[in-house]
């Protein structure tokens, strides 16, 4: 309210134009004062207490109350253990599953679903409401069906297939929520993709039509070529995301059989919450932010230059 | 352009696709309207009695929970719009070097915000709270599902901020509007697609939020609908009728706002989603 006091009387009188336009431009700013205000205290402090937790010895003592500083003993430690390595690894199996299904099954569906009709509508609809589950609601039915005398393997008994142990099995168990968490996210790239399908000018896919480009030479030879920058935001969105997928892993595995599914965000949460060893989960989350960082840079800078233009 | 047998693959790529996405769905309901012995003699039938002996149990026992359930996703929501819409109105307008420099950073803070992993942001939160002596409350869950969520909210509601014109804010301001009634009178108006989808999106978020659910309030008390079923996931012997139940009570908000609207949520999310 004190903005309507101050503002008021600018108005009407005669001020000098580039200052008075300096001055109101400058105050709109105010309105984002208080979602600044908590994201400051709730999200970026935060992150500096992580870090702060990665150099010092927190376990289930000390949680609250002195922390003893021991420099970059931790990082060490995580750097030392195999675990570490391994997590990382799976991490990168996660991120591999993710990219051919965001990028080709995506892309696939995509051009599937940009032509327009009633069961389209009706797809993307399903696609989206399943993309807004949580994840915990989908990840219930896939454990579920996935279980060892589940839905699935009774389909595949019909069919003479042996029962697979899609979850219990520790050499399974990462392919499987992986795939899980790959169908999940098809959605999102679905539409990104399909979204990138329909701004192309249907001049230029009409004129490869003429040429006597078919339909799947149109595809590879033009829309491929001219969605480059979105595969690209994509993928890294992707990459981004598999140091960030945690949910399924907590429904579907918990990070077991074993270890056999422990990525990286699963390792940490679990050395934090499980064993209370704040400073070994805090390290591994900065480690892995650290990459996270590396590939954020340049999608940060695109979004703003689209942004800007 | 396309021959008719690429139409024909299409159609059957089509189903198929709809189907993947289908039928998980259709088994949760089916498993939520059978009986535990039903379910135990024969976990995978399709042709049952239907009882709604499992949804009485559920909700039976999970009033506090859905209670819980509601305050949060209530609180939540409210917050995060009276925070978020300002917000996006003060980004939406490059009106000079300086706010254009302001908007940049701001910006990429809240893409580095919405990058960092949850799992990672709870380990942190949990010694913050502590420490502010608010950890095993409702309200410091809520302050930190509030944090978790703003920043999608603000990255969500800024195209539809910056579609409104700025002819309008200059025609208010020829008028003799100050900032607050332009605001008010045009901002939030003209935004009321952007904001319903918000308001949607982070009920729905929030009231299936789980892991600060789980990790911030204390052992024992009741937990809101979305910890009670991930904390029955984690046990051996689940009662998958029982489990069902409560995911399609934690869809449920999802579900109305499909059936209520699903049109403009649909298109809502592609705009903020596709930016």
């Amino acid at each position: 309210m004190t903005l309507t006091v101050t503002t008021r009387p600018a108005a009407g009188r005669v001020a000098p134009v580039g200052r008075r336009r300096r001055d109101r431009s400058a105050r709109v700013l105010g309105y984002s004062v208080p979602a600044s205000l908590v994201l400051l205290a709730m999200a970026l402090y935060p992150m500096v207490v992580l870090f702060r937790m990665s150099v010092s010895d927190v376990g289930p003592t000390n949680i609250i109350g002195h922390w003893n500083f021991v420099g970059l003993a931790n990082f060490a430690a995580a750097v030392g253990d195999p675990a570490t390595w391994a997590a990382a690894l799976r991490t990168l199996a996660l991120s591999a599953v993710l990219l051919v299904s965001n990028l080709v099954l995506g892309f696939l569906a995509g051009a599937v679903l940009s032509e327009p009709g009633r069961l389209t509508n009706l797809v993307l609809g399903i696609m989206v409401f399943v993309w807004a589950l949580p994840p915990l609601v989908s990840g219930s039915v896939w454990k579920f069906v996935l279980n060892d005398n589940g839905a699935v393997n009774a389909v595949l008994g019909v069919i003479g297939i042996p029962a697979v142990p899609w979850l219990s099995s520790p050499t399974a168990a990462l392919w499987t929520v992986s795939a899980v968490t790959a169908w999940a996210s098809l959605p999102f790239s679905t539409l990104i993709l399909r979204g990138g399908m329909l701004a192309i000018n249907r001049d230029v896919v009409e004129a490869a039509a003429i040429d006597g480009a078919g339909y799947w030479r149109t595809q590879v030879a033009i829309v491929l070529p001219l969605l480059r920058p979105t595969l690209w935001i994509l993928a890294i969105l992707t990459v981004i995301y598999s140091f960030k997928s945690f949910d399924f892993f907590y429904v579907l595995t918990q990070g077991g059989p074993g270890t056999a599914t422990n990525t990286l965000p699963v390792l940490s949460y679990y050395a934090a919450f499980n064993q209370f060893e704040m400073s070994s989960g805090a390290t591994v989350a900065v480690l892995s932010m650290v990459v996270v960082a590396v590939f954020a840079v340049p999608y940060v800078r695109s979004i703003n230059r689209e942004d800007q233009e | 352009m396309t021959t008719a047998r690429i139409r024909a693959l299409f159609t059957v790529v089509k189903v198929l696709l709809g189907l993947l996405f289908l039928l998980p769905l259709v088994w949760i309901v089916l498993t939520s309207f059978k009986s535990e012995i039903q379910v135990l003699q024969a976990p995978n039938s399709v042709i049952f009695t239907p009882t709604l002996s499992t949804y009485r149990e559920v909700i039976g026992s999970s009033l506090g929970a859905i209670l819980t359930s509601v305050q949060i996703a209530v609180f939540v929501t409210a917050a995060v719009v009276l925070l978020a819409v300002p917000a996006s109105f003060a980004i939406s307008r490059r009106l000079s070097a300086g706010v254009t420099r302001y908007i940049s950073v701001f910006l990429a803070v809240l893409l580095v915000l919405q990058m960092i992993p949850q799992p990672m942001t709870v380990i942190p939160l949990y010694s913050v709270l502590a420490s502010w002596h608010i950890l095993g409350s409702l309200g410091g869950l809520i302050l930190a599902d509030i944090t978790l969520l703003l920043p999608f909210a603000i990255m969500l509601l800024r195209p539809f901020a910056m579609a409104i014109p700025p002819a309008l804010y200059e025609a208010a301001q020829i008028d003799g509007a100050n900032r607050w009634r332009s605001f008010r009178s045009i901002t939030v108006p003209m935004m009321s697609n952007g904001i319903f989808t918000v308001i949607s999106v982070i009920f729905i978020s929030s009231w299936g939020e789980f892991v600060y659910a789980i990790n911030f309030l204390p052992q024992g008390t009741v937990l809101p609908v979305s910890g009670l079923l991930a904390s029955q996931n984690t046990t051996y012997a689940a009662n998958w009728n029982s489990l069902m139940a409560l995911a399609v009570l934690t869809s449920l908000p999802l579900l109305i706002v499909f059936i209520v609207s699903q049109k403009r949520l649909v298109n809502g999310l592609s705009l903020g989603a596709v930016k």
